[in-house]
């Protein structure tokens, strides 16, 4: 990242190699052998009154309850619409908080103390200061799970901006560019790559966080569904409940991966 | 900058500069400014809000606690469960991504079932894992094990996985024994990478000790949280937080401090592959 070819985006390498190269990083479908072998041993040998361990087509029986019941849809829309605004909202926020304390040397330096004190504390730390501050509340969720998903956007931006070639600026004084125009040609693309890079930490962050959120506080979500399974002591309901969120969850990593490399398609292979 | 510029650097110790010139004056004054702004909002009434403590309730609140024993208990308990669950959860890690990393065999066979089980929310074990081990300490580990080891394992494999062929070819050249070729070559060659796997899984191993306290277990500080947050006690909730916050930073610094003891100069390149 810290090549200025980076920014630019003229590389050497080839089209073809570049495609070749992504190639051999895609993960062969055949590495999902164990998983569904060790899947299928557990339905032909488990049973289906284990308390413990209830083999998984009725775990597949309780989802479709719930979706039956009509509480699985709304809980996982809900899940999807908080984690989404928190997303958004971190990206802008961390990203402009990113540019103006990586811009300014002294900033940096007069903030770092505080903004490590951030980072390293857990962010699930936050989930019970959160519920006495703002009560039982959408805003309190998307609070939360902002604070927690901001500080991988926020520095990586930060380090962009820190390792951002001053030449450039330098540059748009020469073209006497206006400031939008310095932020929209020469700021964004600068410091783009370090903000994808950061959603893309910072979205896992924040399923962690929404799901803890609705575990504690039963807000309408997949995590009060599943402390309610818990609590139930519906075993089933709960390994259903833990592989539907997998699944939403590596496909939402998915697509942030997939925006990712779609913005930075133009740019070298890391 | 350059990597042998890199290993330069973090050898060359920092003599030059007084230690008190090191030292981020800058920040440690926002900081005093900023906490005495907040003591004066509260004091004067400027913002009132009814569940934020002024920093001196706060120390208030921490003395209370440290006489009743009750914080050292918390700390002592987070900090033993996520250390030594970070530490097998290492251990595990470590061999797994080697084995991965070294057989394209394995790893053809293994590698989407690691992809998939690893983007599993962690968090979403802590209630299968209270209807197993119950609200019990054995359920905080074995969490903070799961969701630990995926990190490091994942960095491990790339890191062996992306071994430059040179050094491979050497391995051949000598004829080194597998045990030997994984000691003095294959670990060395992946350290910078294992290193960021490390980082990553210390703190996913306090994340999930946290949210395992908060939720199931009653011990440690995050139980400390959840109880005082019920009382209505912000003052108290506050110190169990920032100590939650120092004990994340006193880990971090001892992990980094034995990293730069045992492998000099990787520092540096471990930086560099955090960003890239």
């Amino acid at each position: 990242m810290s090549q200025p070819t980076a920014v630019t985006g003229s590389t050497g390498v080839s089209r073809r190699g570049r495609r070749a190269a992504r190639r051999g990083n895609v993960v062969p479908l055949r590495g999902l052998a164990p998983l569904v072998v060790g899947l299928a041993l557990w339905q032909i040998f488990g049973t289906d009154d284990s308390a413990f361990f209830p083999r998984p087509s009725t775990w597949v029986v309780q989802i479709v309850d719930l979706a039956k019941g009509g509480t699985l849809w709304p809980a996982l829309g809900a899940t999807l619409e908080s984690l989404l605004i928190s997303l958004v909202v971190a990206t802008i926020v961390g990203g402009i908080l990113g540019i103006i304390v990586g811009a300014s040397r002294f900033v940096d330096r007069a903030l770092n103390p505080t903004l490590e004190f951030f980072r390293a504390t857990p962010s699930s730390a936050m989930v019970p200061i959160g519920v006495l501050l703002l009560g039982y509340t959408l805003t309190m969720k998307v609070s939360i799970t902002v604070i927690a998903a901001i500080w991988p956007i926020l520095l990586s931006t930060r380090a962009a901006m820190r390792e951002f070639n001053p030449t450039l600026l330098d540059v748009a004084s020469v073209f006497k560019m206006s400031w939008p125009r310095r932020i929209r040609t020469i700021i964004l693309p600068a410091v783009s790559t370090a903000v994808l890079l950061g959603i893309r930490v910072g979205a896992p962050v924040a399923i962690i966080v929404t799901i803890l959120i609705e575990i504690l506080t039963g807000i309408t979500g997949m995590g009060a569904l599943l402390a309610q399974s818990q609590q139930e002591y519906n075993s089933a309901a709960t390994f259903g409940l833990l592989v539907m969120i997998g699944i939403v969850a590596l496909l939402f990593n998915f697509l942030v991966g997939w925006i990712e490399s779609f913005f930075t398609r133009h740019l070298p292979p890391a | 900058m350059s990597e042998t510029m890199a290993i330069h650097l973090a050898r060359t110790p920092a003599k030059k500069k007084r230690w008190y010139a090191r030292w981020n004056w800058t920040g440690a004054a926002t900081t005093l400014v900023l906490l005495i702004l907040w003591q004066l909002c509260d004091q004067l009434g400027l913002i009132h809000f009814a569940y934020i403590p002024s920093p001196l309730q706060i120390v208030g609140g921490a003395v209370q606690l440290l006489q009743e024993g009750a914080l050292q208990a918390a700390v002592a308990h987070t900090a033993t469960v996520a250390v030594i669950g970070w530490a097998i959860a290492t251990l595990i890690g470590l061999i797994l991504g080697t084995i991965m990393g070294l057989s394209k065999t394995v790893w053809t066979w293994t590698a989407a079932s690691v992809e998939v089980l690893r983007s599993f929310p962690s968090i979403t074990f802590v209630p299968l894992a209270v209807l197993l081990f119950g609200f019990s300490s054995s359920m905080e580990l074995v969490v903070v094990i799961y969701a630990a080891a995926w990190p490091v394992l994942v960095n491990t494999l790339e890191g062996v996985r992306t071994i430059s062929p040179g050094l491979r070819d050497v391995a051949r050249t000598f004829h080194l024994s597998v045990w030997r070729n994984i000691r003095s070559i294959v670990l060395p060659a992946a350290a910078s990478k294992i290193i960021v796997g490390l980082r990553l899984g210390l703190n996913l191993a306090l994340i999930l000790a946290l949210a395992a306290e908060v939720i199931g277990n009653p011990e440690g500080l995050g139980y400390g949280l959840t109880v005082e947050q019920q009382a209505l006690q912000p003052a108290r909730m506050f110190v169990y937080f920032i100590s939650v916050g120092v004990l994340g930073i006193i880990l971090n610094a001892i992990l980094q401090l034995i990293v730069w003891w045992t492998l000099p100069g990787i520092t540096a390149l471990a930086e560099r592959g955090r960003k890239s």
